[in-house]
C-alpha cells in the first residue's frame, strides 16, 4: 500500500517538523560553537609560541580522535554524577561544537598557511601586532580558501547531531522522532524514509549553499 | 570515599574487561573495512560504468548512502532486518569466533558500517581513479589493452595507491563509529564500561572501589585516541613515502572531507 506511507508523513507531520527543527537548532548552535573554538584553536596552532601550539596540537588530536559517544558520556552522565549540573542539551551541543572544532581548527590552520608569508611579513612591518595581523589580514583570507572544507564540515555535523539524538541524551531530534514513530505505530519503512529525507534535505541544502558560496567568494591557491 | 583517582582501574579486573570490550570494536573495524573495501571498490567501478545507466544508478545510491546518519542506518536495519536472519546468522558463525559476535544484532550493526562505509570508501576510490592523467588510459589503450586490462594492470594499481592515505583516515573514522552499535545493545567498549560503573562499587562483583562514569569514559576515550594518533602518523607516513617515491604529492580531491570525520 503506497499510501500507508504517505499516511505516516501526514498523521505525524508536526512531529516530523519538530523533529527536523531541532535538528537544525543542534546543527547552528554546535557550529557557531565549533567556529570560535575552532578558530582559537587553529591561532594557538600558529602562534609564534611552542608551548601554545603544543596546547593547540593536545586538543586538536584528543578531539579528532575521541568517538563522539564517550564525549557524549563524559559530558553528560559523567559530569552530572561529578556533580556539575548539565543540560542533556548544552552537553549535546558542546559536545558536538567541541568535537568539530578540532576539525575547523586543521582546515583554518591549513588556510592559514596558504596565506603567503610576504603578507604576515609586510603587516607585521606595518606596525601591526601579531594578533592584529591575525585578525585584520590572515584569518580573512584563511577563511575564504577554506569555504569547501568548512561546508563539508557542516555536512558531517548534520549526520553527527543524529548521534546526540540517539544516545542517552535522547534529544528530540530527526532521528529520535522517526525511531518513535517507528516503534509506536510499526511502521518502520516509512518512519525511517521519511526521518532519512529530512537528514538528505538538509545535506542538500548544505551542499547547494556551500557551492555557491564558493562561487561567489572562494580563493584558490 | 579516597580522593584518588583511576583507583578502579587496578580494582576486581576493571581493566582487564574494558580492554577485552575495545578489542571487540578493534575486530568490528577491521571486518566492516575489508567489507567496505570490497564493496566500495565495485562501487566505485560500476559508477565509473560508460552504461550511464548503471553509473546514474550507483551514483545515487552511493551519495544517499554517505549523506545519511550512520546512526539512522544501524537502528534502522536493527528494526528491519528479520527474526530469521538474524537466526540464520547466529547458526552460521563458527564457534571460534568472539562471544559477542554470535549476538544476531551483530548483523544489524556490521551491515550499517559496511554500508554507509563502502559508500564513502567508493568516493575515494573513484577520487582517486579520476585524479590519474588521462594519458594514462590513452596510453594503456593505444598499447592495445582493453577496458579490462587497462583497469587491472594500468589505472587501478596507481589509482588504488594514491587512496591509500585517505582510506587510512576513514579507518580511524571506521574506529569511532565501531561504539555506535552499542546503541542497539551489542555488548563492546561502551557497554562494558557502562557495567564497570555499575559494579564496580560492590565488593563481591566489582573490586569495592566505585568507578566514577567521567573517568570510566575518559579512560575509554583514551584508548581510541591512542590507537587513532597512531594510525594518524601511519598515514602521515604514508603520505610522505609516495610523495618521495612519485616527487609530488598524491592530490586526490574527494569532494568534501567530512569523509574523515565520523
Amino acid at each position: 500500500m503506497p499510501f500507508a506511507f504517505v499516511d505516516t508523513l501526514t498523521e505525524n507531520f508536526d512531529a516530523f517538523v519538530e523533529g527536523f527543527f531541532t535538528t537544525v537548532q543542534i546543527v547552528v548552535v554546535s557550529f557557531v560553537i565549533a567556529m570560535v573554538v575552532g578558530t582559537l584553536v587553529a591561532a594557538f596552532r600558529v602562534a609564534p609560541n611552542k608551548a601554545l601550539q603544543r596546547v593547540g596540537g593536545v586538543y586538536v588530536e584528543f578531539f579528532r580522535n575521541i568517538p563522539l559517544l564517550v564525549l557524549l558520556f563524559i559530558t553528560f552522565p559523567g559530569l552530572r554524577r561529578a556533580g556539575v549540573e548539565i543540560s542533556a542539551y548544552v552537553a549535546g551541543v558542546v559536545s558536538l561544537g567541541l568535537y568539530t572544532a578540532a576539525y575547523v581548527a586543521e582546515s583554518l590552520r591549513s588556510g592559514v598557511f596558504s596565506v603567503p608569508k610576504g603578507q604576515i611579513e609586510a603587516s607585521l612591518s606595518l606596525g601591526f601586532s601579531y594578533p592584529e595581523t591575525l585578525r585584520r589580514i590572515v584569518l580573512p583570507q584563511a577563511f575564504r580558501t577554506v569555504i569547501s572544507p568548512l561546508g563539508s564540515l557542516i555536512i558531517a555535523m548534520i549526520k553527527n547531531s543524529a548521534i546526540i539524538g540517539g544516545s542517552i541524551l535522547a534529544l528530540d531530534d530527526l532521528l529520535k522522532t522517526g525511531r518513535v514513530i517507528a516503534s509506536r505505530t510499526f511502521d518502520v519503512v516509512p518512519a525511517f524514509v521519511w526521518a532519512a529525507s529530512g537528514y538528505l534535505i538538509l545535506t542538500g541544502l548544505a551542499t547547494l549553499a556551500i557551492r555557491r558560496l564558493e562561487t561567489r567568494y572562494a580563493v584558490r591557491r | 570515599m579516597t580522593v584518588a583517582v583511576f583507583e578502579w582501574l587496578t580494582a576486581g579486573n576493571n581493566l582487564r574487561f574494558i580492554l577485552e570490550g575495545f578489542l571487540i570494536n578493534l575486530q568490528i573495524a577491521i571486518v566492516a573495512m575489508v567489507l567496505a573495501l570490497a564493496a566500495g571498490l565495485a562501487l566505485a567501478l560500476l559508477r565509473l560504468s560508460r552504461n550511464r545507466v548503471v553509473s546514474i544508478a550507483t551514483g545515487i545510491w552511493v551519495d544517499v548512502f554517505r549523506n545519511l546518519p550512520l546512526l539512522l542506518l544501524i537502528l534502522f536495519l536493527f528494526l528491519w532486518i528479520p527474526q530469521s536472519a538474524r537466526e540464520t546468522w547466529e547458526d552460521l558463525m563458527p564457534s571460534w569466533m568472539p562471544e559477542s559476535w554470535h549476538s544476531g544484532l551483530m548483523l544489524a550493526g556490521l551491515s550499517g558500517l559496511v554500508l554507509y562505509n563502502s559508500a564513502v570508501l567508493a568516493e575515494i576510490m573513484r577520487a582517486g581513479i579520476l585524479s590519474l592523467p588521462r594519458g594514462q588510459r590513452e596510453a594503456a589503450q593505444a598499447l592495445g589493452l582493453n577496458y579490462q586490462q587497462s583497469m587491472r594492470h594500468v589505472i587501478l594499481p596507481q589509482g588504488l595507491r594514491r587512496m591509500v592515505p585517505a582510506t587510512v583516515s576513514q579507518l580511524i573514522t571506521l574506529n569511532k563509529d565501531t561504539t555506535l552499535v552499542s546503541i542497539i545493545a551489542i555488548v563492546e567498549v561502551m557497554r562494558r564500561a557502562r557495567t564497570v560503573t555499575a559494579t564496580s562499587g560492590n565488593p563481591f562483583t566489582g573490586g569495592g572501589v566505585e568507578a566514577p562514569i567521567l573517568e570510566v569514559f575518559l579512560f575509554v576515550g583514551l584508548l581510541f585516541i591512542i590507537v587513532n594518533y597512531a594510525l594518524s602518523r601511519l598515514s602521515r607516513l604514508l603520505e610522505v613515502r609516495e610523495t618521495e617515491r612519485t616527487g609530488s604529492a598524491p592530490k586526490v580531491e574527494v569532494r568534501g572531507l567530512e569523509e574523515q570525520v565520523a
